[in-house]
């Protein structure tokens, strides 16, 4: 039956897995490359096929050991990435959320202001204020600690916002039944606020700790210390385009992703109500 | 004693509008209010200044006794209703009815009992443990209900809860509201624009026009004695119908209509004559006729509307009137019918002022 209907569904799929092939295919392409020696990519580039060098490469991450003391290993820098993406993720979700609580229920008279300022670092990205940046954490003493690699990425902007959408959809008369019923600014916050938004909280979260995660030019600003390596840092480290650095480059993509599996019921749940 | 009294109460919102100007009432315990009016006339506003959720701008609002003007509105003793019910959408049934007692310290055992209690009364005890997004809206209206009732408030307050439910359950609900209340004997303050409701739930009735309580009283009283043309309008339906006349000193004059009969009215101001559709009715020797426009069957009873042939014309319109009549009676579009007047019945105001002077 070729209803138009029919037609229609079939182009929406036909759209549908082009952009997985799209989105997928690096990450494919990737991954077949780091099953081929080092020597096999410089000379014929990235590889389509099967290469057989699977267990090398990986054996050849895993026991790596490099750096002035040998302490830059996997291990570590698995530490370390994780240390930086979930201290982003937190830092950046918690006062996202407090600041969207925070502009949106306490109608104090600069609320509007505030947010707006709040908005306005979008426009100024950590790499557009690298150097000033840099001296404000040098003077604190950050230089060469977690602290100095998390901090400046989590003034996002994006999750100030993204809460305070979905709060101004809550309507006035669940604040006013909460007050009656005996609920402060802080039991608000708790009791409401928090399981409310926890579908928001997940995708903040997600996205948050990727960007801690993905990090690279900051964190190769404000660490000389080989002990602060993070995986990204540490494919550079490999050589982004050998055999070795293909496999830590699909090593990298598997804890954000696996956080993406735990939290994609709640994540995905968000959008897709949203759009109803 | 008084269970809520409001002593010369005003409220000016921020941006200067005068939403209540200067309210005195006296609520005796016990009693149910219904709060009517016209759109914007202020009713939320005064209910919610009971609640606690606007501010006073001025006078004084008292519970029992008690001043409550900087009171907090849990400490209030109040529970309200809203229109949109205004359930916790991530809480069970049973966790919206236990929130407002866990505030404020009951023990489990107790809040237990309680919300068992209003759910059996309210029947909504098969879905303590759903998602207000799983019911019903006569079920969410229930539940917000029993979220009021548990707390055992000293005063309900109702902002036009059932004006999302379809007709049919909106009137189901409103008798069980009046059962629920007698039962529980609540100090309750009602607000509804539907007359049919205030009519039916009030005890007392107040009726409010622009900031003002225009008439309080029982329905029956406001009906058949209405101390202006506002109220007299506002209160019955179909609406009492209104002609423009004049006094000559014996007889009420509107175009070639003569009315003989009254006495005692003011012959330098124009007046406007109400009389109901029930005070209306067909008689061969009838002293005013209508032409029918339109009859409406309501099943037990029809409802004719036409032109009051004769009266004088405002702006070159007809005089629109309306009667009842029995289900039997259906006359023609354009025939005429011939109307006796009930004047032991007929109310006269004073069209400047709206002031009743018969
Ligand atoms: N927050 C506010 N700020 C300013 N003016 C307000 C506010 N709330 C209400 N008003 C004004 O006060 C007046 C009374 O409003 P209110 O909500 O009490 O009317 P109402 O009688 O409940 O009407 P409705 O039957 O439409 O609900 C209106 O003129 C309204 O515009
Ligand atoms: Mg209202």
């Amino acid at each position: 039956m070729t209803t138009p209907q029919a037609l229609r569904s079939g182009y929406n799929h036909l759209v549908l897995i082009l952009g997985v092939i799209f989105l997928v295919g690096p990450i494919a392409l990737t991954f077949l490359s780091s099953t081929h020696t080092s020597a096999t990519l410089a000379r014929d580039s990235l590889q389509f096929s099967w290469g057989g060098h699977f267990l090398d490469n990986y054996s050849r991450v895993l026991t790596l050991e490099a750096g002035f003391t040998d302490s830059v290993t996997p291990l570590a820098m698995l530490k370390n990435s994780l240390i930086v993406g979930l201290g982003v993720a937190t830092l950046t979700t918690g006062f996202s959320i407090l600041s969207a609580y925070a502009v949106v229920f306490f109608r104090f008279k600069i609320a509007a202001l505030v947010f707006w300022l709040v908005l306005v670092t979008l426009l100024f990205p950590l790499e557009a204020r690298f150097v000033n940046t840099f001296e404000v954490a040098a003077s604190l003493g950050l230089i060469n600690t977690h602290a100095g690699i998390i901090l400046p990425a989590v003034a996002a902007a994006i999750g100030t916002f993204f809460y305070r959408q979905y709060f101004l959809t809550l309507p006035e008369e669940l604040l006013e039944a909460a007050i009656m019923d005996g609920t402060g600014p802080v039991k608000f916050f708790i009791d409401f606020i928090i399981p409310l938004s926890w579908p928001r909280t997940a995708a903040i979260f997600i996205i948050s700790f990727m960007i801690g995660w993905n990090q690279y030019l900051w964190p190769l600003m404000i660490s000389t210390d080989d002990s602060l390596y993070t995986l990204v840092r540490g494919i550079r480290l490999i050589g982004p385009t050998s055999g070795p650095g293909m496999a830590l480059v699909i090593i990298t993509i598997i804890p954000p992703f696996l956080l993406l599996l735990a939290f994609q019921k709640w994540a995905f749940n968000t959008l897709h109500v949203e759009q109803k | 004693m008084a269970g809520v009294e409001l002593t010369g109460v005003r409220k000016i919102y921020p941006n200067g509008a005068e939403a209540v100007r200067g309210v005195d009432m006296t609520i005796e315990h016990g009693e149910f209010i219904v709060f009517v009016g016209p759109s914007g006339c202020g009713k939320s506003t005064l209910l919610r200044m009971v609640a606690g959720l606007e501010s006073i701008t001025e006078g004084e609002i008292s519970i029992d006794g008690r001043i409550i003007n900087e009171v907090s509105p849990a400490d209030r003793d109040v529970a309200m209703v809203f229109q949109n019910y205004a359930l916790y959408p991530h809480m069970t049934v049973r966790g919206n009815m236990s929130y407002g007692l866990k505030n404020r310290g009951n023990s489990k055992a107790e809040i237990h009992e309680k919300v068992e209690e209003a759910a059996k009364m309210l029947r909504i005890h098969d879905f303590l443990d759903r998602r207000p997004q799983q019911l019903s809206g006569g079920q969410r209206q229930r539940v917000a209900m029993g979220r009021a009732i548990v707390r055992e408030p000293k005063v309900f307050l109702f902002d036009e809860p059932l004006s999302n439910l379809d007709a049919k359950l909106r009137v189901q609900m409103r008798i069980e509201i009046k059962r629920l209340q007698r039962r529980m004997d609540v100090t309750s303050i009602y607000v509804t624009h539907d007359q049919t409701e205030a009519m039916t739930l009030a005890d007392r009735l107040a009726v409010i026009n622009d900031g003002r309580i225009e008439q309080m009283g029982a329905p029956l009283e406001l009906y058949n004695n209405p101390t202006t043309l506002f109220v007299a309008s506002f209160i019955g339906s179909p609406q009492i119908n209104l002609v423009p006349v004049v006094f000559d000193g014996d007889k009420l004059i509107s175009g070639d209509i003569a009315l003989s009969g009254f006495k005692d009215l003011p012959t330098d101001a124009d007046l406007v004559l109400g009389i109901r559709p029930d005070d209306l009715t067909q008689n061969g020797e009838g002293e005013v006729s209508l032409r029918v426009d339109l009859v409406e069957q309501h099943g037990a009873e029809n409802l004719i509307y036409g032109a009051l042939l004769g009266a004088a014309a405002e702006e070159g319109e007809e005089t629109e009137i309306c009667i009842k009549v029995d289900q039997q009676t259906l006359p023609k579009i354009d025939a005429t019918l011939k109307l006796g007047v009930n004047k032991s019945r007929a109310l006269v105001f004073r069209k400047d002022n709206g002031q009743r002077v018969l």
